[in-house]
């Protein structure tokens, strides 16, 4: 009898593993019950969000005007250079009319999100950021840092989602050489904490170390262009007909507090 | 069944080990740190003669596994075994001095730690951080301390 009363919890757990494994019958199941508990993440980051308001109250008005300075000075440096890259992109744009080529730069709303100091499991690589469905947040959205690609969005509940990052090894995303247009796809090394490798590059291809790999935006699942990581180190072994190119990943995972989520424009 | 005063205690244990679990901690200690929803429920089932021991370790185990992002059903089945094992030696578990209850949890530990990356092998393949075969042991050195914030709690 209790042989039977635990083999029955057991044979339902292989069977909910193998479901979730396979198919993706239980995801609302799993939204669900992650809105249900998600105030453990409240719990969680409240001393976070305490120290953050004692700071914020505890600032002074001088730090605040320098800090503003600073940030203007810094605002009207990147509006000059953006000028430089609009007058680019219209160039680009005649240039491709002039080719009859049906490329265009893609344009994008992004929303900023603040990392919450919430963990996740250990064998996966994740975070959850602040914004969630009642922000317009939608699975699979791209999440950028400052330097580069973050990571894309796996779950969200009206106030929170979650992250997957870049290094994880379950997330795989088209990037390009940004150099020779080589096209492959990341994989994250769960043995490493920031590795990454480009898969299927077919051999002797032209790749250099030090060469930017970004978004290729295949299968418009992901806007194009943006960094993703730089090559460390190329394998080329006869055995295999692809290239093993291990990448450093340009944005530094480290100390993010504050992502962007990028979201296609629709007009 | 599982009667009103042991619910109310699982129901903390329960809330402690997923506030504990969800923790921002440096990577080395967030790799190495004990598997709390298991010490937490080994603490709930040494004093708890109640029958729906598994039934509770399934649906504590599933709602880790929501809360992880994990595979679903991968908490669940490590946490059950372990659960098992622990029930076999209850008896001897009540009785026993700290250092052998420690045995007892890191053997826990251990069980669950083989279903847990078993399952991880199964579904996405073995590519683990080392530094997890640790847990084991810093489940088994955090015991006492458990034990005794949750004796605090329990009263």
């Amino acid at each position: 009898m209790r042989l039977l009363k635990l083999f029955v919890p057991v044979l339902l757990s292989i069977i909910l593993i193998f479901l979730d494994a396979r198919f993706s019958y239980l995801d609302n199941f799993k939204r669900f019950t992650l809105t249900l508990l998600s105030p453990i993440y409240v719990i969680v980051d409240l001393p976070g969000h305490v120290i953050d308001w004692v700071n914020d109250k505890g600032t002074e008005n001088e730090l605040l005007v320098s800090q503003n300075d600073y940030l203007e000075g810094q605002l009207i440096e990147l509006k000059a250079k953006l000028q430089t890259y609009n007058n680019l992109a219209l160039e680009n744009q005649k240039i491709s009319k002039l080719l009859e080529s049906s490329y265009f730069i893609p344009d994008h709303n992004v929303m900023l999100a603040r990392i919450k100091s919430i963990t996740q499991s250990r064998l996966s690589k994740q975070i959850i950021i602040n914004k969630g469905l009642n922000d317009a947040v939608t699975l699979s959205d791209l999440v950028i840092g400052s330097d580069g690609v973050v990571g894309q969005v796996s779950e969200v509940t009206p106030l929170f989602a979650t992250v997957k990052l870049l290094s994880d090894p379950t997330l795989h995303m088209p990037v390009k050489n940004s150099r020779t247009g080589a096209r492959g796809i990341t994989k994250g090394l769960a043995s490493n904490e920031k590795g990454m490798v480009v898969e299927f590059i077919p051999l002797e291809s032209d790749i250099k170390i030090g060469d930017i790999f970004v978004t290729s935006g295949i299968g418009n699942s992901y806007p194009s262009g943006y960094f993703v990581g730089r090559v460390k180190s190329i394998d080329e072994s006869p055995n295999s007909s692809f290239m093993r190119v291990s990448i450093d990943p340009t944005q530094n995972m480290n100390q993010l507090e504050l992502v962007l989520i990028v979201k296609e424009k629709n007009d | 069944m599982i009667n009103q005063t042991q619910l109310l205690l699982l129901l903390k244990v329960t809330i402690l080990a997923f506030i504990l679990g969800s923790i921002s901690l440096p990577i080395i200690l967030e790799l190495v740190s004990p598997f709390w929803l298991l010490i937490f429920f080994i603490y709930w089932l040494i004093y708890s003669d109640s029958n729906g021991i598994f039934s509770a370790a399934l649906i504590l185990g599933l709602l880790l596994d929501v809360l992880q992002g994990a595979i679903l059903g991968q908490n669940a089945l490590a946490l059950i075994v372990s659960s098992a094992f622990i029930l076999s030696v209850k008896k001897s578990f009540f009785v026993s001095n700290l250092t052998t209850q420690q045995v007892y949890v890191f053997i826990a530990s251990l069980i669950y730690l083989v279903l847990f990356l078993m399952t991880h092998l199964v579904v996405q393949g073995l590519q683990i951080q080392w530094l997890i075969l640790f847990v084991p042991f810093t489940g088994a050195l955090m015991w006492p301390v458990v034990r005794f914030l949750l004796a605090k709690l329990k009263q």
